[in-house]
């Protein structure tokens, strides 16, 4: 029997999700989380999940990883001593930035702090032009000096962005040669391999996180390759920003490409749902402790962005860059709010309710938990409305202090507004909901995708509690809640191709380009891609390659990005591309410019080395049916609540709303009014009427 | 209890609506980047979005330029006035200071919405135009009235049933350089009020018209229960400042230079309000230095936020400048009247109101204010013949100085301070579609003023005009005042400009007005530093070495103003 295997290391637990590929049978081992050694966790889930299951090592085919490694440390400046090499007057390309601050009013604000200080930032005579032409020829007699200077600041990674590399990387490639030869056991990172694509300073700061993540990426790698190798599983991959695994080769390439891993293998996870249930359009909502993420799957795709900041405040809500570092690599296109059971709801000075963005966090957590905590989260607001049990959560393992709860609502809500404290509780989940809105109509309504036409798939730990409440509010007419919802970003491991990214700026006019210009371009991609197949062992007959174009009219400085046609690349492919861009458009703009001219900037590739689909599967276990009943507060009044267990609901019951569908990793709300079904394989799925 | 603002309107639901308004206002942001043609909307953001009432009152603005706080409500109000017959499908357009406006460049789009009959509010989009006509490309000349700036519009119907008005476009493009590209760029605020409107109505169907009109206003009275509260929890007191402009770029018979002139300020805090006066202010200048009230206005609202809203959490919106009343007298630089040119004053004078703001305001509240930031917008245009297409172009970019210290950290290199918010222009996006080759963009070492808390260091940028002679034009201040230190720190350091003329010869440029570029021949500016914080014995001496090492100080500027040895 294969078994495939996926390991997300979470804040307190890794869990260990493995799905056998015939059946698609799911098994998941939960173990917490050994900071700063990962590796160990991850060691004692493997083996427990293996002995648990009585899986051979030797039965595993793909073994899939989630890491936060990179993020971390961005987010704790514990990167390497890096060093930048720029054009002679560009030094500072890192620290200017683009120049704006990211809060308008808040004083005391600084930028994020500047991966590499100033002096280790050095520079070189060269410059090519606008045309990609050389207009100074790089000064070779200056290396020495430079490698001198590199080697004395203790550097052990070197990132180099030169202007317009991304036209013509000779003087790139050059330097990079003279640095990898003269200083052995350094790093050296280049913008042109990196990221060939305009815009010195997310160019440069694309490289730059490359250089300062590239030496721990390694390392971690290595002890746990290592470590995994000596139960006698598969080499490792990691789970990519853009949703698609990479070996380890790739990723220390490309170390900013693995930054939202963890995050994309629940998005990977929500579209293989999708796609086993037949549907195309999926709104993905994950909402944990602290945070909650929306994405969306639109006609079966993953949607995937270019513009990201890494290591800054939350991103999704905000457009004014300039928290984090930008990355200009393909990450899967989230929204990230501050609403997770653990926010903490407050009164403003203005008498206004607020729910976020303080958390309470694992510790010491909601009031209703007894660790400490004081303050009302949307945890204990959930509890006093009968959402979760007050007795006990995580199958009776996890007491709850029903009185703590009420006292902090009281205290900090119901008493500063003068409201009950189940009228208070009720205000602050529709606060957090009108939040966790905003985070799903940033991906769709935004975006042009009209939310009716979309399932919301509900996952985490507090995912399947508000979902319905979120879909009433957007008219999302239906409801999904995936078998094993607490851990469900590890099964998106398992479910994910091999796949690489690659970008190439070519600036052209559709209507009057040489087709043999693009074709050319699209040959030496494919070229690269099918190498990196072929190197990966995998077989001929699961290739895919996606060609995608950037594309904007002439005087726009924002593309969009449209697919591009497979065969040969004619004037026809071209005339196509363009037709694909004013739809495109029209439908995320509200118009189109038909007469006008498209200007392709860049092209885009991702190939993929297919695995064979899955389909998950949960079997029900009549054994442990259990039923009970308690008040559940819906629409300010209480009403009599059907609460049942998950596991022991059999394939095609009909649950009407008011009901709880509780389970060990997550509840299941289902308000009047809706209907649970239990489709097959485990899933529920809610809609509005009977 | 609730709080009385809210009206009786449910919390949760005022904080939903809230928030729904702000995130059209951001919306409207995103549409307008990702569809305008021109770099400086495009790439640099110059541009406001807002949400308003039916009597032109901001309820929502998105996160932009702090710079249109005060005079956006002026220019929507004034269409709500020229237009009583306003009907769904509608747009307006103007850009007339003397009505609202800012000045010339800055061109205002507003739409209505209607909601089963009923005018709800309406969208605006304040967008910065690269050029609006005049005599030098990018509209920036030091004329003497207004006549001279470019196109003004007063309130004009664009659109009609929500097709465009020919005549009205015609007359628009027929005075504009590259005006395909300013089409565009219409069309793009256009789009941009069509989602605010789509928004508007989304709510009003939802919530009904008459609980979304309620909380609209409910939204106004928040934001400025708020504000008084934040004031009030300051001390009482009269503060002042007074302050040096450099000039108004018109150099005046018998004169050789540009002539300085003075603004003064009064503050005067009492409970919950504060009144700003610039009674005894120079008189109004010949060139565009004069700044009608409203964008005075907006300095001292810009520098208020900053100071008693640190946290953003009150929304800026019309109700919260309810507290604050500005005075200035009539005919003064800072309250410009008909025919007064204008086109420098709104970002530079605005600049320097808000400095004046956080120097007076250091009497009554010394830990919430800044040193002296770089005191301009800095800006540096240029226009003529791209060789390598033939067609014009004009490139208008800003030059970033030092973002003042803080009474407890450094001030920031090479950012954007207090009322303008813009981003650069790519070295290789401006390259692409600009004759110009950029030499060098790298902060100025010493540049910060020396203090415990150092002050931000500004930025040198040069370009090298490549093919035809180009016309260039500047806009700079503090070319002859520094940015000010504060509580004993050092002032910063000027602005220099400058060209270097393919014969070898180097000569200064005038902080403001326009000029000619030969071919070859390479532009430099350096923006200013920001002014310290504390005496400069006080700074840790392992901060000093840090500076040293990464070079932001040299060795000559430590022992000079840090006696290290």
């Amino acid at each position: 029997m294969a078994w495939r295997i996926g390991v997300d290391i979470g804040g307190t637990f890794t869990d260990v999700a493995m799905v056998e590929e015939a059946t698609g049978r799911i098994a998941v081992a939960k173990v917490l989380t050994t900071p700063p050694d990962f590796g160990q966790g991850v060691l004692d889930g493997l083996r427990q999940g293996l002995a648990e299951q009585g899986i051979d090592a030797a039965a595993v085919t793909l073994l899939s990883h989630a890491t936060t490694v990179v993020t971390n440390a961005l987010l704790e400046h514990k990167g390497a001593t890096a060093a930048f090499v720029s054009t002679r007057g560009f030094r500072d390309v890192l620290e200017l930035r683009r120049s704006a601050r990211a809060d308008l009013y808040d004083l005391f604000q600084d930028g994020p702090s500047v991966l590499i200080p100033r002096r280790r930032r050095f520079e070189i005579t060269e410059r090519i032009d606008a045309q990609g032409q050389v207009v100074t020829p790089m000064a070779e007699d200056e290396v020495p000096a430079l490698v001198d200077a590199i080697r004395a600041s203790g550097a052990e990674t070197v990132g180099v962005s030169l202007l317009f590399s991304f036209l013509n990387d000779a003087h790139e490639r050059r330097l990079g040669d003279r640095l990898r030869s003269a200083l052995p056991g350094v790093q050296v990172f280049l913008s042109s391999e990196v990221l060939p694509e305009i815009r010195e300073y997310e160019r440069a700061s694309t490289t730059a996180v490359c250089a300062y993540v590239g030496p721990l990426l390694e390392g971690y790698l290595a002890r746990l390759q290592a470590a995994t190798g000596t139960l006698g599983l598969p080499p490792l991959h990691v789970m990519g920003s853009g949703g698609g695994v990479l070996d380890v080769a790739e990723c220390l390439r490309m170390p900013a490409a693995i930054v939202e891993s963890g995050p994309a293998a629940g998005v990977v996870a929500a579209a293989l749902v999708g796609e086993q249930l037949g549907l195309p359009n999926i709104l993905s909502f994950d909402m944990g402790g602290t945070t909650a993420k929306a994405s969306v799957i639109a006609d079966g795709e993953v949607t995937v962005t270019a513009e990201y900041e890494v290591g800054g405040g939350v991103n999704g809500k905000r457009f004014i860059a300039g928290t984090g570092h930008p990355i200009r690599v393909p990450v899967v296109d989230l929204a990230e709010v501050s609403a997770g059971g653990g926010s903490i709801a407050w009164v403003d000075p203005g008498g206004a309710l607020k729910v976020g963005p303080h958390s309470a966090g694992a510790m010491p957590g909601p009031a209703a938990y007894g660790r400490g905590g004081t303050k009302p989260t949307v945890t204990d607001a959930n509890i006093l409305l009968g959402y979760l049990d007050s007795g006990a959560l995580l199958d009776g393992r996890l007491r709850i202090d029903r009185a703590a709860a009420e006292r902090a609502v009281a205290g900090h809500v119901a008493g500063p507004l003068g409201l009950s404290v189940t009228e208070a509780a009720a205000r602050i989940i529709e606060v957090v909901n009108a939040n966790m809105c905003d985070a799903l109509r940033i991906v769709s309504i935004e975006r042009g995708h009209d939310p009716r036409e979309f399932s919301l798939m509900a996952f985490g730990g507090a995912g399947p509690v508000h979902a319905a409440f979120l879909a009433e509010e957007l008219q999302v007419p239906e409801v999904v809640v995936p078998p094993a919802p607490g851990a469900f970003s590890a099964l998106g491991l398992v479910a994910t191709d091999l796949r690489r990214d690659f970008s190439r700026t070519l600036y052209a006019a559709l209507d009057s380009v040489d087709p043999a210009r693009v074709a050319d371009a699209v040959a030496a991609m494919e070229a690269e891609g099918l190498a990196m197949l072929r190197a990966a062992g995998v077989p001929e007959a699961r290739w895919a390659l996606l060609r995608q174009a950037d594309c904007r009219y002439g005087r726009q400085a924002y593309e969009l990005t449209v697919p591009m046609q497979d065969g040969p690349v004619t004037a026809e492919t071209l005339r196509a591309l363009s037709g694909a861009f004013h739809a495109k458009h029209a439908q995320t703009y509200g118009h189109a410019n038909e007469k006008e001219p498209v200007q392709m900037v860049n092209l885009r590739l991702t190939v993929l080395g297919r695995q064979p689909r899955l389909a998950l599967a949960q079997a029900s276990r009549p054994g442990a049916a259990r039923e009970g009943e308690r008040t559940a507060w819906f629409g300010g009044r209480p009403h009599p609540t059907r609460i049942l267990w998950r596991d022991g609901l059999p394939p095609g019951a009909a649950i009407a709303g008011p009901a709880v569908i509780e389970a060990l990793d997550s509840t299941t709300v289902v308000p009047p009014g809706w209907t649970a079904g239990v489709a097959e394989h485990g899933m529920l799925r809610l809609a509005r009427g009977a | 209890m609730p709080h009385p603002a809210l009206h009786g309107i449910d919390p949760a639901r005022f904080e939903v609506v809230k928030n729904a308004l702000l995130s059209a206002a951001e919306e409207m942001k995103i549409v307008l980047a990702k569809t305008a043609y021109s770099p400086l909307l495009k790439v640099a953001g110059d541009y406001s979005c807002g949400i308003f009432n039916a009597r032109g009152e901001m309820v929502a603005q998105g996160p932009d330029l702090p710079i249109h706080l005060g005079s956006m409500p002026d220019a929507v109000g004034s269409v709500a006035r020229a237009f009583p017959d306003v009907a769904p499908g509608d747009v307006f357009i103007h850009n007339d200071p003397y009505r609202g406006g800012s000045h010339l460049p800055d061109v205002n789009v507003v739409m209505p919405a209607f909601h089963e009959g009923r005018l709800l509010g309406f969208g605006c989009v304040r967008a910065h135009w690269p050029d609006i006509g005049s005599a030098t490309p990018g509209s920036y000349g030091a004329v003497t009235e207004i006549y001279g700036e470019g196109l003004r519009l007063p309130p004009v119907r664009l659109y009609r049933n929500g097709e465009p008005d020919p005549s009205v476009e015609a007359i628009i493009l027929a005075n504009v350089r590259t005006p395909a590209e300013r089409l565009g760029d219409i069309r793009a605020q256009v789009a941009a009020n069509r989602r605010a409107v789509e928004r508007m109505l989304g709510l009003a169907r939802k919530y009904g018209t008459d609980e979304l009109l309620r909380i609209m206003d409910a939204v106004l009275d928040y934001s400025e229960a708020m504000l008084r509260q934040a004031l009030a929890a300051l001390p009482d007191g009269d503060a002042g400042f007074a302050d040096i402009i450099d000039g108004d770029g018109v150099i005046e018979q018998g004169d050789t230079d540009d002539r300085t002139f003075r603004l003064q300020l009064a503050l005067r805090k009492r409970g919950d309000t504060i009144t700003a006066d610039f009674a005894g202010s120079d008189p109004a200048v010949p060139g565009p230095m004069n700044a009608p009230l409203s964008v005075t206005a907006s300095g001292v609202y810009a520098a208020l936020k900053m100071i008693l809203d640190p946290d953003s959490l009150i929304p800026p919106n019309s109700g919260c400048w309810r507290p604050v009343t500005v005075t200035a007298p009539p005919g003064s630089v800072v309250n410009a009247q008909e025919p007064s040119p204008v086109v420098y004053a709104n970002h530079e004078m605005s600049h320097r109101v808000s400095e004046m703001v956080f120097a007076a305001m250091h009497a009554i509240t010394p830990d919430r204010v800044l040193a002296g930031s770089q005191g301009t917008s800095g800006i540096t245009t240029f226009g003529g013949l791209d060789y390598r297409t033939g067609q014009r172009f004009v490139s208008y970019e800003s030059t970033k100085g030092g973002f003042g210290a803080r009474p407890v950290k450094d001030g920031i290199n090479a950012v954007s301070a207090v009322i303008s918010n813009m981003l650069n222009t790519p070295v290789e996006v401006l390259e692409m579609s600009a004759p110009l080759r950029v030499e060098e963009y790298a902060l100025v070492p010493d540049s910060g003023g020396a203090g415990t808390w150092r002050g931000g260091l500004g930025v040198r940028r040069s370009w090298r005009v490549l093919g035809h002679e180009l016309r260039g034009a500047m806009c700079f201040e503090r070319a002859v005042t520094p940015p000010f230190g504060q509580a004993g720190g050092l002032p910063g350091s000027n602005a220099r400009l400058w060209i270097d003329l393919p014969d070898g010869t180097r000569r200064p440029l005038p902080g403001k007005g326009a000029f000619t570029t030969p071919p070859g021949s390479v532009v430099t500016v350096e923006a200013p530093g920001s002014g310290g914080f504390g005496p400069p014995a006080g700074r840790d001496p392992q901060a000093l070495r840090d500076d040293l090492a990464d070079g932001y100080v040299t060795p000559d500027a430590a022992a000079r103003d840090y006696g290290m040895r």
